[in-house]
């Protein structure tokens, strides 16, 4: 379980994040919805302990994240955004790489390592280098590589950007399976249908700040709006903008 | 360090070291920059000893030496000098380099030598060649010693003492000597081994750096609960490993080039033997980890891999010029110099070659004062990977 309480980051006069607050929920799909530029990697990105907040507080698993990070991170799958791979080496060399520095090792490592291959239909690719992978290959290395050590939450920073059709059924399918193992998932994305087909919780960030949250239902009967898309433009406030 | 941490550390390095052995352009790198020293060395070397045999074995072509037996027969008995029948055509034979030099000896030689005018000798050469210099002047200097002779015989012949025809008398010093110069070349060796760690680490110290942060890499590596130290310290271990293979690989060939090269050729007592070779290990391998350390903080900075290579070459430079200085003779030899980094293993590596008596503890001291110094570098390098500007600046 991920708790955050009136996160704030600054960056000189540019609130990036504003006073966030929000829970995501054990066994459950948590969507962190907004345009580009509205916060979402930068609350990720504390929560994941890269980033220290100005204030507000981060609970992961009710440990404290900014007071103990190393703790945190033990406690955390992370697909940052920025998520760069090794050319050199193969994609079971960056799983087992990973698993190696959460200190898992020998039998376990192997397991979990060819348990990751096969779930993320990766068999046939494992021992090749990851320079020649497409983008799909690649995420779902990343995507490997982060949740070796079968971490409690799962944080995916717009996991299926530029992905095509294919791998994105495939990221779609990794989070519905890790949501039925019971994991906290938490996500960003700024595609409206991804998030409505996943989560069970939305929250729906813009400027910095929490406009709307809730389950997509909830979200339609706010806004008024059935369409779901058009519930996130009234609430991101970006036809006020445009 | 506690124990997980140096397994972390252990996991970090050896992955980079895979990393590294894949890499084609770095394990050149390693290569040349090892090569580099002792080819420099071995040809700087072989040039000298040619040039000074050159000198100890001359062959003068002579065109018309029946015109003058005397003349030649003096030539033959100077030590070192081969007369042999000179080309038909003398300045084609020198223009096209087939002769260094040619001498030529009219037909009217004897005629004017017997009536004791002055008989001329005609030297052809080629001004505008560096390479035969040496060996024109040696003959040139022969011709004016048997013509010097012979006109310090004509005037005893006639009752006049030789020496007033020499008013001034020209003495030769010449400071750079073969030897002396060998000495200038081998005075290039530490300076040119610690080269070779340098460019030898320098590939592992900016990938695992700037170059995380140019491939997007860095946030997930440091998402790992693993603690800093022990990913900075990984990256430095498996650099130090590149920069010594780099600087033993260099030793030992040095090491097998000293074996032929022919340095009493040129009167040079300098032996690179088990000894020296142990001594110059003993030197440089301790200033590897602090070499790397240095790399891969500035490294750090770096929002790429070139932008990386860029600060390290000034490094580079900035490396150098205690060697050069120490070569230069700038800088007189004091105690407190052995234990500056770069001054100390300079001033230790010129005893070692030197054969000058170094106590053990000297290598001990200065290798611990490297080591510990690095160490400092390294945390403040893992206190880098805390900065947010380092993790997202791109």
């Amino acid at each position: 379980m991920i708790q955050i309480e009136n996160l704030h980051k600054r960056f000189g006069e540019v609130r990036a994040v504003d006073g966030v607050s929000f829970t995501a929920a054990d066994g459950a799909v948590t969507g962190l919805l907004g345009p580009n530029g509205a916060g979402k990697t930068t609350a990720l990105r504390m929560l994941y302990t890269l980033m220290r907040p100005d204030e507000g507080r981060i609970l992961v698993d009710g440990l404290d994240a900014v007071t103990d990070p190393q703790g945190a991170r033990l406690r955390l799958g992370v697909l940052p955004d920025q998520s760069g791979l090794y050319p050199r080496l193969t994609a079971r060399e960056h799983i087992r790489y990973f698993g190696e520095l959460q200190g898992i090792t020998g039998a376990d490592l192997a397991n979990r390592t060819e348990h990751l291959l096969k779930m993320l239909d990766m068999t046939a690719i494992a021992d090749r280098r990851v320079a020649g992978f497409s983008h799909g290959e690649r995420t779902k290395t990343a995507l490997a590589r982060a949740i070796v050590h079968n971490p409690k939450n799962v944080l995916l920073d717009e996991p299926t950007n530029g992905l095509d059709v294919m791998s994105t059924r495939a990221v779609r399918e990794i989070i519905r399976k890790l949501k039925g193992d019971g994991h906290t998932v938490l996500f960003s994305s700024h595609v409206m249908q991804e998030v409505s087909a996943l989560c069970d919780t939305i929250v729906v960030i813009a400027r910095g700040k929490i406009v709307a949250s809730g389950s997509p239902d909830d979200l339609r009967q706010q806004t008024g709006h059935q369409n779901l898309e058009d519930a996130f433009v009234a609430l991101s406030g970006l036809e006020a903008a445009s | 360090m506690r124990s997980s941490s140096l397994a972390q550390a252990m996991v970090v390095c050896r992955k980079e070291l895979t990393d590294w052995s894949r890499d084609r352009r770095s394990i050149f790198t390693v290569l040349l920059s090892s090569l580099f020293v002792p080819v420099i060395i071995g040809v700087m070397f072989t040039n000298l000893a040619n040039r000074q045999r050159q000198l100890e074995d001359v062959k003068v072509p002579v065109v018309g030496a029946a015109n003058a037996p005397a003349l030649i027969d003096w030539l033959r008995q100077q030590p070192g000098i081969e007369i042999v029948d000179g080309p038909s055509d003398p300045e084609e034979a020198v223009r096209t380099r087939r002769e260094d030099i040619v001498v030529i000896i009219p037909d009217d030689f004897a005629k004017k030598f017997t009536a004791s005018k002055p008989a001329q000798v005609r030297l052809v050469s080629d001004g505008s060649s560096q390479n035969n210099r040496a060996k024109v002047q040696r003959v040139r200097t022969l011709f004016q010693r048997y013509s010097s002779e012979i006109g310090s015989l004509r005037l005893i012949a006639r009752g006049i003492s030789p020496v007033v025809s020499v008013p001034v008398q020209i003495e030769d010093v010449e400071v750079s000597s073969a030897q002396q110069r060998a000495a200038t070349i081998l005075g290039f060796i530490p300076l040119l081994m610690m080269i070779a760690a340098f460019t030898g680490a320098m590939n592992i110290a900016t990938d695992s750096t700037a170059g995380e942060r140019e491939r997007g890499s860095i946030e997930a590596l440091l998402v790992n609960p693993a603690p800093r130290g022990a990913i900075a310290g990984g990256k430095w271990m498996a650099g130090t490993a590149t920069a010594m293979l780099s600087v033993v690989v260099t030793g030992a060939l040095l090491f097998a080039l000293f074996q032929y090269i022919p340095l009493q050729d040129l009167g040079i007592r300098f032996a690179l033997g088990p000894t020296q070779l142990l001594g110059t290990l003993a030197t440089l391998l301790p200033l590897c980890p602090l070499i790397v350390a240095i790399q891969m903080y500035v490294a750090t900075f770096a929002k790429s891999f070139k932008e990386a290579q860029s600060y390290l070459s000034f490094l580079m430079i900035a490396q150098m010029i205690p060697g050069m200085m120490a070569t230069m003779n700038v800088l007189p030899s004091k105690v407190w110099m052995y234990y500056v980094p770069w001054i100390g293993q300079q001033t230790l590596l010129t005893d070692v070659l030197g054969n000058k008596p170094i106590h053990p503890m000297v290598f001990v001291v200065v290798a611990a004062a490297n080591v510990a110094l690095a160490v400092v570098v390294i945390r403040a390098t893992a206190g880098l990977l805390l900065r947010e500007k380092i993790i997202f600046g791109r």
